[in-house]
């Protein structure tokens, strides 16, 4: 992850700074499709209580709006998603619904 | 009034508005400023010497113009943690507010210099300004403020000398890298720098100077990488970790204490990824154990939870502070804690094997008795437990199992992750003199502590309960192994405590070696 690096700390030269000093570029976000009909939306479901839930009702909306839904299950909530997990998503679906928190 | 030929706008004109930090939330607006008569806008600079005496000498005069109508706001050309240190320290009794580059404000002043001076009337109008510190103008302006409010008896400062002393460029006339190096030299006030830098807890910490830093790294190369801890994924350099360490008050002996620390909670099955964020009061308990303890001056004795023993409080602060620091887990940032615990801060305990009847922890997870070892559990605060009338050992584990009943959730039955028991050295006494094994007391206080799932379906509760009958009985813990025994304290007073768990992370217990070669007494 070194090679992240695009700049150091300019006031680093008289402490020993514990933050990692560098500057990440941030993620431009994806482009927004106009609608949503015919379109893939992946429902990720991190395992908190009742998401799943709360990803039936949002299914069913969007089914009746003509998309086409993919549902996917994180290992545990409190991890980043597998990146196997994140590459699928990002590979197959045009756009995501995370169901957060309970 | 105005000292034309040093920059400024002329008076008459619309003041503009502010682009400014104040001290309390919400914008300031120049209206509110002058809503009660008129306002003194004193823009300012912590380097300039000519600012701290416009401070110094108006700043007492404050609260007697704000009573006439006049208000004056020291308007800083420093971040809004400087500028209240600055007004602190110099007795300036005004408001304070804070501009940030490109020094909007000033530059729509027209500032050319601090300290600068600008009366704005009631209707938002300019009415005077005077550049640098000039006694006989600034009375004159404090006589014109007078005038507008119709008092005419405002304080204003003796014509003590220096009575005339030029300013220094304002920041927002120089070149913004050449102003930005400037605020950064504040090494008047170290400590005070440390805060502004965000580079604690809360608490002053010692700065992490490179000699510092590098006495801490020892022989050690501080290139190496540790990994990358979460959330922010911080690399933890052994420089950084160092830097953790000096800033959490270490000595270099508790070094490599610390970096196996460091290394345990950087494994992927503790989870710390989860921990940091969570809104949990989750902490990072640390356990030392084998002959690092005394060679370093571990606490296992009285008050081994703490206050007062510098290596278990900054060994468990430096541990938090890389988290904190290097991982990007800042409290009302990335760490979402609804609460937290002030055992968060960092919270280090070294069992008393010397006392204890049993295997020290570090035994049980395989370790030899002659090894030195961290073990990291994620876990809440300590909750005394009281016993000084249990006569038989049967008593004594029911009293310190119920007492974690309500761990985590009144109703949440079982938990899977460890609850860790502190037994103290008169609790323990009584096991040993009964020849009960560690393992008895553990399987002991696991079959003492159940309810029927009836009982428990009030609120919060687990979907272990509501798939049970209402007469399953429903045990407190998962497993007897969810029950960690440690003994530490004072020989007299019969007090343990229990730890309650980091609960539904899958966060589990890990161990790293401390590195033999590293091993340095205190």
């Amino acid at each position: 992850m070194a090679s992240d690096s695009v700049s150091q700390d300019r006031v680093s030269r008289d402490y020993i700074s514990p933050f990692d000093e560098r500057v990440r570029a941030p993620e431009p976000l994806a482009p927004r499709p106009a609608g949503i009909a015919g379109r893939t939306v992946a429902l990720l479901d991190i395992r908190k209580n009742r998401g799943a839930e709360f990803l039936d009702r949002i299914e069913s909306q969007l089914t009746a709006a003509g998309a086409v839904t993919m549902r996917r299950t994180k290992e545990i909530f409190s991890k980043p998603a597998a990146l196997a997990l994140v590459d699928e998503i990002a590979g197959r679906a045009d756009l995501v619904v995370e169901a957060l928190a309970d | 009034m105005t000292d034309g030929q040093q920059g400024g706008i002329g008076a008459g004109t619309r003041a503009p508005e502010l682009a400014v930090t104040g001290i309390d939330p919400g914008p300031v607006r120049l209206g509110d400023l002058t809503a009660r008569g008129c306002a003194f806008l004193v823009f300012v600079s912590e380097e300039c010497p000519t600012s701290a005496l416009a401070l110094r000498n108006l700043g007492p005069l404050c609260r007697s113009w704000e009573q006439a109508g006049l208000t004056a706001t020291a308007v800083f050309e420093d971040p809004l943690e400087v500028a209240i240190r600055v007004a602190r320290r110099l007795g300036w009794t005004g408001r304070v507010v804070s501009q940030a580059p490109p020094y909007e404000t000033s530059r729509a002043y027209g500032l050319l210099s601090v300290p600068t001076t600008v009366l704005v009337g009631q209707a938002g109008i300019l009415a005077g300004t005077v550049v640098g510190w000039n006694q006989p103008a600034l009375v004159a302006l404090i006589g014109q403020a007078g005038a507008t409010l119709g008092t005419a008896t405002l304080a204003a400062p003796p014509p003590a000398e220096p009575r005339h002393k030029p300013g220094c460029s304002s920041k927002a006339a120089i070149d913004p890298e050449i102003a930005a190096a400037i605020s950064s030299q504040r090494a008047d006030d170290e400590m005070e720098e440390m805060f502004e830098r965000g580079w604690t807890d809360g608490l002053p910490v010692v700065p992490p100077t490179p000699e510092r830093v590098e006495a801490m790294l020892g022989r050690a190369d501080g290139s190496i990488s540790l990994g990358f801890v979460p959330p922010s994924m911080g690399e933890a350099t052994l420089e950084r970790v160092a830097a953790c360490a000096v800033l959490a008050g270490c000595r270099p002996a508790y070094f490599p204490v610390v970096v196996a620390a460091a290394r345990a909670v950087l494994d992927p099955a503790f989870n710390l990824h989860g921990q940091a964020v969570t809104t949990q009061p989750a902490g990072q308990l640390v356990v030392v154990n084998g002959p690092v303890r005394r060679a370093i001056g571990l606490n296992s004795g009285m008050g081994a939870l703490g206050p007062g023993f510098r290596a278990n409080l900054t060994i468990g602060r430096a541990v938090r502070l890389l988290v904190t620091l290097s991982g990007g887990a800042m409290p009302g940032g990335l760490d979402r804690a609804t609460l937290g615990h002030m055992g968060k801060i960092g919270c280090c305990i070294a069992e008393d094997e010397e006392t204890s009847p049993w295997e020290p922890l570090h035994v049980e997870r395989g370790f030899d008795a002659g090894q030195s070892v961290v073990t990291v559990i994620g876990s809440d605060a300590p909750l005394n437990i009281s016993d000084h009338r249990s006569r038989t050992p049967d008593d004594l584990a029911y009293i310190l199992a119920w007492a974690a009943a309500t761990s985590w959730s009144t109703n949440w039955w079982p938990l899977a992750e460890p609850s860790v028991f502190v037994i103290c050295p008169e609790h323990a006494e009584m096991f040993r003199a009964a020849g009960w094994s560690k393992q008895r007391l553990r399987e002991y206080m696991f079959e003492a502590v159940h309810r029927p799932a009836g009982e428990l379906r009030r609120g919060e509760t687990t979907p272990f309960v509501h798939a049970a009958g209402p007469a399953a009985e429903i045990p407190k813990w998962a497993s007897p192994d969810a029950i960690v025994l440690l003994v530490a304290g004072g020989e007299a007073g019969r007090y343990s405590a229990v730890l309650g768990p980091c609960t539904g992370m899958g966060s589990q217990i890990v161990s790293r070696e401390v590195e033999s070669g590293w091993l340095r007494t205190a």
